[in-house]
């Protein structure tokens, strides 16, 4: 019942949202669009973006060749419509992709776009000494040729069903002629990055760190004008403080709402809530490794066994409820649902307490003293649950899981600390467990970093906990490689399931995204990877404007200090 | 004077000196750099991290950046903020502005109310509104800052909407507005942590104002004012507040760090762009630089604080300039 709580509000205020959508009445241009977000951007220069905020600003100003479509698909190049390409053409092989540039497209400063900015983007995103994360992710395009001003070929070491989705999605295209002339490694000090110019339906007017990112609408797009003219973040690092400007109407949207605000969103009768799937997932990640010597498994997670009981005497379906309501559901693994290839009836480990206390007493873990907690040759079986302390849903659910595995005689220490000191333990491998959570792409193979052999090995891997087996890897390797459908899924079913019957962890939670709107603010479709990629289709009935939707339509606000040093 | 003077700034160096070694040891020491993934991309590898350390010089010995540090220091340069892609001599001095004219509002506001109700209570002394303010006193010097700040925030900028939610002005419409609206916009943004600073500094001005005016009450000189005829608030006015101020003279000096840490988590929940912000924000990034010149200047701030207040303790008090 408890879990049902705001289910009914959520689906009410969903359909009217759609009802909203569908009106044309009022349908003129104009408006502005206020956000409330926790955080600054990282950095506006689409190659090295890391934050979410910086994503959806660089989404706004800057253009992709191609969009991945709603239907988030990755093979080849179905449901992509065009952007900054009005059309391609592949090569009879499939290892090259030449890609026709738009000629009505225009950089915000006039400039034309062409092939040669394309080639620049990809050759800079490559260079070791920029440190793009996309980098990492565009490894199978060899080169971009330009064989003429409007044409830029992909070319590619190996055909791959998602090569089309590597050389489109990753990153936007950015102007050679803004970037050329300054060194990678200075472009996040460098001017340019403060004054970023992109040829997105959306032209750069603002930023004061911490304060405000201003966009305006750029009304000779080649792509038509936005229907909304302003876009502002305002940007207050609490959480409270950023739910506050949006509840009392400062803000007009709020990305992340928690549980803990839905009763005041729906005492509000202006205010709406909508749910969508995000491409989060939770985890108890397990080190399997020795914290103090990584050739050695560790004295308690080494042991696979070990690690199932542990999973089958946590109830996760509870944890769920408890901690977000109907805002998750249990995770199915090391995937998510809004992926194709993720059947949603992946077999789990069951939560089976008694079962989970006759494996334990097998492997000789025994209840020893009147408190009830096990131990081994004089050892209790007692671990660090590490958590950030930031984080109030991953500080809840490790406080129940605690409670839980009291329950089979475990005896868990919760230690909340800061999250760069988290990550800073992860990286070192200095942890006994801990709850992370990873925000994926539209495609599934980035879960070979996370949890794959190379990910575990390499220095450079984010492969925390150390699992190994080769058996998920090649199925995920065969997945990827993999052009049909239904047997890319069966493959992928086969590795989750090979991951989740291992228990390198216990999988959580599937948040599912919750952001809060004004009513008079008429919005479409949220896409789980990037909620904000259909703005310039939002708008603001004209009958529903209030005074900041009216500021002075060609007031530029004063340019920013000039001359500053570079470090 | 001049001496004393030169010799309390010569030990003010040496202060804020020890004060930058051991905030260098401290936040390098801390777990984490600037580069621990802003958010939980898979993508973010240890190679992409390692070339942005490589960048901003994080990957060399840390004395080495100590050096590099004291040198640059030493020609006036804070260094570099890797979270504002700015010089953290241009972010502080966006920040110090906004922090000083909070510290200040919330030093004079402090200071007048807290002296208003001691007098307040000491003329109606024993009384139930003398016990009345003395609770209250004492409820807003228990409370934590932060606290008393999402309280206020809650209270009257969202049940009771009477102020914005935080920022130092309105980013939305503050560019645009004229230069009396843009006035307006400033002091209504400053009024809720304003407020709330006021709140919690006065409460202690307040309690030793009374106990110091009660120190005096029972003096010579006030027993012949009364036997003169004058009312008891003109006793109280003229002849024991005046008598009574030194020691608040000193409880400036004293509030200053005081004042000024409050101000930091004040800020924070406000969204008030002061040193604060910065600092607290930088803290939670590893912005190393920034974190460090917040402290110094932070420093600074708090022992000429403390040279002030030893400058008009001894302009009060006459006996004190011999």
């Amino acid at each position: 019942m408890a879990a049902m709580k705001y289910a009914g509000l959520l689906c009410a205020v969903m359909l009217c949202g759609c009802v909203g959508s569908d009106s044309s009445a009022g349908k003129t241009a104009g408006g502005t669009l206020v956000i409330s977000i926790g955080g600054d951007p990282d950095v506006l220069i689409p190659s090295l973006v890391q934050s979410v905020a910086a994503g959806e600003m660089t989404d706004m100003i800057y253009d992709r060749l191609a969009d991945i479509g709603d239907s988030l698909n990755i093979l080849n190049d179905k449901g992509f419509t065009p952007r900054l390409a009005d059309h391609w053409t592949w090569s009879a092989d499939s290892l090259s992709i030449a890609f026709h540039i738009n000629q009505n497209a225009k950089w915000h400063d006039g400039v034309p776009v062409r092939s040669n900015d394309v080639r620049f983007t990809i050759a800079s995103t490559k260079d070791s000494t920029l440190g793009s994360p996309a980098a990492s992710v565009i490894t199978n395009i060899d080169s971009v040729s330009t064989p003429d001003s409007a044409t830029a070929v992909y070319w590619f070491h190996a055909r791959s069903p998602q090569q089309f989705y590597d050389a489109v999605y990753q990153l936007p295209i950015m102007p050679e002629h803004v970037w050329k002339s300054i060194p990678p490694a200075s472009w996040r000090a460098s001017e340019a990055a403060k004054n970023p110019i992109g040829s997105g339906q959306y032209r750069f007017v603002r930023w004061i760190p911490r304060t405000v990112v201003e966009l305006e609408a750029d009304s000779a797009n080649y792509r038509g004008a936005p229907k909304i003219r302003r876009l502002v973040w305002t940007i207050a690092t609490d959480f409270n403080t950023a739910v506050s400007r949006f509840l009392s109407g400062e803000a007009d949207f709020f990305e992340q709402l928690r549980l803990e605000n839905m009763p005041e969103v729906a005492k509000h009768p202006t205010l709406r809530a909508r749910q969508f799937h995000s491409l989060q997932y939770q985890f108890l990640q397990f080190n399997l490794r020795d914290p103090a010597n990584h050739a050695k498994p560790h004295p308690i997670f080494g042991n696979r066994e070990l690690r199932r009981a542990l999973t089958m005497a946590t109830d996760r379906a509870a944890i769920v409820r408890s901690v977000y309501d109907s805002l998750a559901q249990p995770a199915l693994g090391p995937t998510v649902r809004a992926y194709p290839t993720t059947d949603p009836n992946l077999p789990q480990i069951p939560f089976d307490l008694p079962r989970a206390r006759q494996i334990l007493d097998s492997l000789g873990w025994r209840v020893a003293g009147s408190e009830g907690m096990r131990s081994r040759n004089g050892r209790p079986l007692e671990f660090t649950l590490s958590v950030p302390s930031t984080s109030k849903v991953r500080v809840q659910t490790a406080v129940l899981i605690q409670e839980q595995l009291r329950q089979a005689g475990v005896k868990v220490d919760v230690e909340q600390i800061e999250f760069p000191a988290l990550m800073d333990k992860e990286r070192k491998r200095a942890f006994d467990a801990a709850i992370g959570q990873w925000n994926t792409q539209p495609s599934p193979g980035a879960v070979l970093g996370s949890w794959g052999i190379g990910g575990s090995r390499a220095a450079s891997g984010n492969n925390y906990g150390s699992y190994e087996n080769p058996v998920f890897d090649a199925n995920v390797d065969s997945a990827l490689a993999s052009f049909d459908p239904s047997k890319r899924k069966a493959l992928f079913t086969k590795a989750y399931e090979t991951i989740i019957q291992d228990a390198p962890a216990i999988w959580l939670a599937e948040p599912v995204q919750t952001v809060g709107y004004h009513s008079r603010l008429q919005i479409g479709t949220l896409r789980p990877d990037a909620w904000w990629i259909h703005i310039p289709e939002w708008w603001i009935p004209a009958d529903k404007r209030i005074p900041r939707d009216n500021a002075p339509p060609s007031a530029t606000p004063p340019a920013q200090p000039a001359g500053q040093k570079t470090p | 004077m001049l001496r004393y003077i030169a010799q309390r700034l010569v030990q003010a160096a040496v202060i804020v000196a020890i004060v930058a070694v051991i905030t260098f040891a401290l936040i390098h020491i801390a777990p984490g750099d600037p580069f621990s993934p802003v958010m939980d991309n898979p993508n973010v590898s240890e190679a992409v991290r390692q070339t942005l350390r490589a960048q901003y010089g994080l990957d060399r010995p840390l004395p080495e950046q100590f050096v590099k540090y004291v040198n640059a220091l030493a020609h006036g340069e804070l260094g570099w903020s890797f979270s504002h892609e700015r010089s953290v001599r241009e972010v502080l001095g966006t920040a110090l502005p906004n922090t000083l004219l909070l510290m200040v509002v919330a030093l004079i506001g402090s200071f007048a109310l807290g002296i208003l109700v001691a007098l307040v209570q000491v003329g109606r002394r024993g009384s139930a509104t003398d016990h009345l303010l003395s609770g209250v006193s004492l409820l807003f010097i228990s409370m934590p800052d932060f606290w008393l700040a999402l309280l206020t925030l809650l209270a009257f900028a969202y049940w009771l909407p009477l102020f914005p939610v935080g920022g130092v002005y309105d980013p939305v419409s503050h560019e645009y507005m004229g230069f009396g609206a843009r006035l307006v916009d400033r002091l209504w943004h400053l009024a809720l942590p304003a407020l709330t600073l006021i709140a919690l500094a006065s409460a202690s001005v307040a309690r030793y104002q009374r106990a110091a005016l009660l120190d005096v009450l029972p003096a010579d000189y006030i027993r012949t004012a009364r036997l003169k005829g004058l009312t008891e608030r003109e006793i109280l006015r003229r002849h024991a507040l005046r008598n009574a101020l030194l020691p608040i003279i000193t409880m400036i000096g004293l509030s200053f760090p005081a004042l000024l840490t409050g101000t930091f988590f004040v800020e924070k929940i406000f969204a008030w762009q002061g040193m604060g912000y910065a600092v607290v924000n930088a803290i939670g990034t590893r912005d190393y630089p920034l974190v460090m010149g917040g402290v110094i200047i932070g420093s600074i701030m708090v022992t000429l604080g403390s040279l002030l207040a030893d400058l008009l303790y001894a302009l009060a008090d006459p006996r004190l300039r011999r």
